[in-house]
């Protein structure tokens, strides 16, 4: 079974479980009584979060390790993370402001947790265009462990700009020093949702890590 | 008691917006993953006759 297959078997039964997920949210988890319905979003809203922010620490560790090993897997992998980062930040960036709307009244508000997460969000979309716009592939590694290792230290100022600043966006109920806020019913929907993403993450990387190997290695065959 | 905000189609609006990202993401990576159909390579080009 080659890479490109297990990635896919793996993000297969991703979708399946998120199938799951979608049922135990939306019909077996209760509902909460000053959001109403719409706090539910928060069991694919904060996942996607969660792993929105450690692709990008695993696109600037990677990136790290590139610069002073020089193995090609690291900056495959980079590319890998970076581009499912950008998924799952588009997730983020378009449930979020669902949410906000009938919870805050308004789709969207300049405060430090949503600007710094479209930040992170450009800079996942500047990564991409500057991978396709590079075509020295050894450049355009370096730029690329530069501009992920300067993400990943985005990160903790994204984490903790809802302690930092007066902001409308919640602060953390699960990811916090003292034990999550959460109900158990609806503690276990978002670790379940938390686990699929985390399986659909293993199974786009893999998948988009195989999908470069082979392209590399195509490249390399025509130039021989 | 405050009654409970009626605003479900927000999250159904989110659950449909989520699904279709990461279903248009799996599909764009099976398509890129399909391998490309391999031809065999061109023969080198015929010399001319020597005269």
């Amino acid at each position: 079974m080659s890479l490109v297959q297990k990635g896919r078997g793996i993000t297969l039964v991703g979708l399946a479980l998120l199938g799951g997920v979608y049922v135990r949210a939306l019909a077996f988890t209760p509902v909460e009584r000053l959001q109403g319905p719409a706090q539910k979003i928060y069991y694919l809203h904060v996942p996607a979060a969660i792993w929105t922010e450690t692709a990008i620490i695993m696109v600037g560790l990677a990136g790290a390790f590139y610069l002073f090993l020089g193995d090609r897997r690291l900056d495959l992998f980079a590319q890998a993370s970076a581009e499912v980062g950008t998924v799952f930040a588009t997730i983020v960036l378009t449930t979020g402001p669902i949410w906000g709307k009938p919870i805050w009244g308004t789709w969207w508000t300049w405060d430090a947790r949503l600007t710094s997460m479209l930040l992170l969000f450009f800079l996942y979309l500047g990564y991409l265009l500057m991978r396709g716009a590079v075509r020295d592939p050894a450049l355009a590694a370096r730029y690329g462990a530069v501009l992920g290792i300067c993400g990943a230290c985005l990160v903790p100022f994204i984490h903790f700009s809802v302690y930092f600043f007066p902001t409308l966006h919640p602060q953390p109920i699960v990811l916090k020093p003292s034990t999550p806020s959460l109900p158990g019913s609806m503690l276990t929907t978002f670790l379940s949702s938390f686990a699929v993403f985390t399986l659909l993450y293993v199974g786009f990387v893999t998948q988009r890590y195989a999908i470069g190997r082979e392209k590399e290695l195509g490249e390399a065959g025509s130039h021989a | 008691m405050p009654e409970v905000p009626q605003n479900a189609a927000y999250m159904v609006a989110a659950y449909v917006v989520a699904a279709v990202i990461l279903l248009l993401y799996t599909v764009t990576l099976w398509l890129r993953g399909q391998k490309p159909p391999r031809f065999p390579p061109p023969p080198p080009a015929a010399r001319p006759p020597r005269s």
